[in-house]
């Protein structure tokens, strides 16, 4: 179970980007996280990974506070979550399979990471991840030379080679088009539906939104300003989160078609 | 076509040269003479020293005395293995101290600035110094030279590397640590890849630099070819001295071709 807990984050040079947020995140749910850029969606997932630090209040994971833990305490829990980011954060001159290993970094000693003496069971747990996503052909192919949506499936891959408890995916299919975007999301969906595994989103898209989440976190400046069920969501909602009435622009499909 | 005209709107004047840039000019100009007179440059020398009997005596080149085994070819087997020892040696060392050299990759502050301090004072020091400190420290010798040019390596090396590694993608870095890795294996997992190729390319060129160096070692006495040169220099058998110039020459041509050849293909 996640909490977060009157959770406020301060960048240095006093930009506000969370102000009080407080929700409760139980184990297999699959939430996606929806605001304009700035609305502080990253810092929400990264703040739960410590990847960025709160300024203020109390992040437990199972159990565990987040906010001051030491190095130690924090590299346990960061092990448990798995991320996916929007440039795909892939090390691209070396194999898809040393990418995925490095989901195994806080499961082996560091000497066997350093030297690159990776157990059998590592590897086995590297396959694995990359079959799940279906890029097991693809295992000792450089990175760079995949598609995007192959990147991002490497990327999927890593993170599912953690044997993590959450997902986090900060905007996993902004520089994807549509067509791969679904194939993603699927994945994403698949995954937390098959495994249990907690999974956050972060989104643009609306019907992104809609299509794949069933809890809906809605972000305006910093605050909460929705936090329930994507079939409450109405053209209000989203006046709420967007400042504005919905255009074509948010929409992926419709934008993709026009 | 004329409702797809575009109006014809104000155009920004393009900025002009600032005062500072001419003022940088001048300032330039007028040190580059001021020095020229101060060290009391005459053209006319650039001229006259060509007329001294000395660059006569480098013709002919006694190939026979040149191309005999003990004369120069094992002074030059000699060169070759201070540069190969001294350069794995030296960029070896470079690796995890480049690494700490940059703000990306380094464990801490103190590993940062100390690295930091501890390079740029060999950096200070020329490797002829170097060399000239360590036949001092260690007698005359080859043993000298690997020393010096391991140090030599090893400074050069480290600033190259370091800031190639500063200019790496941060986000995979980001991605080993989100993952939960320890520092040192999410460098090496995260960065390592990213930097290897122009790792070995610095390699390969400092290995150039060293070959070349050897020779200027030789003159402080730290062994192989560098010592047969300063020996022919120093008794005026400048037609021998010649000899080994070519040789020298050829072969650096060579590795240098063999090392662009290779780094190319790492890139």
């Amino acid at each position: 179970m996640i909490i977060f807990d009157d959770v406020s984050v301060t960048y240095r040079g006093g930009v506000q980007a969370l102000k009080n947020v407080s929700l409760t995140i139980d184990d297999g749910e699959l939430v996606v996280v929806v605001g304009l850029s700035g609305a502080g969606k990253s810092t929400l997932l990264r703040a739960l990974n410590g990847l960025v630090v709160a300024t203020s209040g109390s992040i437990t994971v199972d159990g565990t506070e987040v906010v001051g833990a030491s190095t130690k305490t924090m590299r346990e829990v960061r092990s448990g979550i798995g991320m996916i980011f929007q440039t795909f954060n892939l090390v691209n001159r070396t194999t898809v399979m040393n990418n995925v290993l490095m989901g195994r970094l806080a499961k082996v000693p560091a000497w066997r990471s350093t030297l690159g003496v990776w157990r059998a069971e590592d590897r086995e747990h590297a396959f694995q991840a990359m079959e799940r996503v279906g890029i097991v052909d693809k295992a000792y192919v450089r990175a760079s030379n995949l598609s995007g949506g192959q990147q991002q499936r490497v990327g999927i891959a890593r993170a599912l080679a953690q044997e993590p408890k959450i997902m986090l995916a900060d905007e996993p299919v902004a520089a994807l088009d549509p067509v791969t975007t679904h194939q993603v999301m699927g994945d994403l969906q698949r995954i937390n539906r098959d495994l249990g595994i907690t999974t956050l989103i972060n989104l643009h898209f609306l019907d992104l939104a809609r299509h794949y989440g069933r809890r809906l976190i809605g972000l305006r400046g910093g605050e909460l300003v929705f936090d329930g069920d994507i079939s409450e969501v109405d053209d209000d909602t989203f006046r709420d989160i967007y400042g504005r009435a919905i255009t074509p622009d948010d929409l992926l499909n419709e934008s993709a078609d026009a | 076509m004329s409702d797809t005209a575009v109006p014809v709107t104000a155009r920004p004047r393009k900025p002009r040269p600032q005062l500072t840039t001419y003022l940088l000019i001048i300032a330039i100009v007028a040190f580059t003479v001021f020095a020229a007179r101060e060290i009391g440059l005459k053209w006319s020398s650039f001229i006259d020293m060509w007329t001294n009997p000395l660059w006569s005596r480098f013709w002919p080149v006694p190939w026979e005395w040149v191309f005999s085994r003990h004369n120069v070819f094992d002074p030059l087997i000699e060169t070759f293995q201070i540069a190969i020892l001294s350069t794995i040696i030296g960029c070896s060392l470079a690796l995890p101290i480049g690494f700490a050299m940059s703000k990306l990759t380094t464990p801490n502050a103190p590993a940062f600035w100390l690295s930091r301090f501890v390079m740029n004072i060999v950096r200070a020091i020329p490797d002829l110094l170097w060399g000239k400190l360590l036949v001092t420290a260690i007698g005359i010798g080859a043993f000298a030279g690997a020393w010096a040019l391991t140090i030599f390596s090893l400074a050069v090396m480290v600033k190259l590397f370091s800031e190639t590694v500063d200019a790496a993608d941060p986000l995979p870095l980001e991605a080993a640590r989100a993952a939960g890795g320890r520092h040192t294996p999410a460098v090496r997992t995260a960065v390592l890849p990213e930097v290897f190729p122009a790792y070995v390319a610095y390699a390969l060129y400092v290995f150039e630099l060293n070959i070349r160096a050897s020779l200027v070692l030789g003159l402080v006495g730290a062994g192989g070819i560098g010592r047969v040169v300063e020996t022919q220099r120093a008794t005026f058998n400048f037609d021998r001295l010649f000899g080994i110039l070519i040789i020298m020459f050829v072969i650096v041509i060579i590795i240098e071709q063999i090392s662009v050849a290779i780094r190319k293909r790492l890139v």
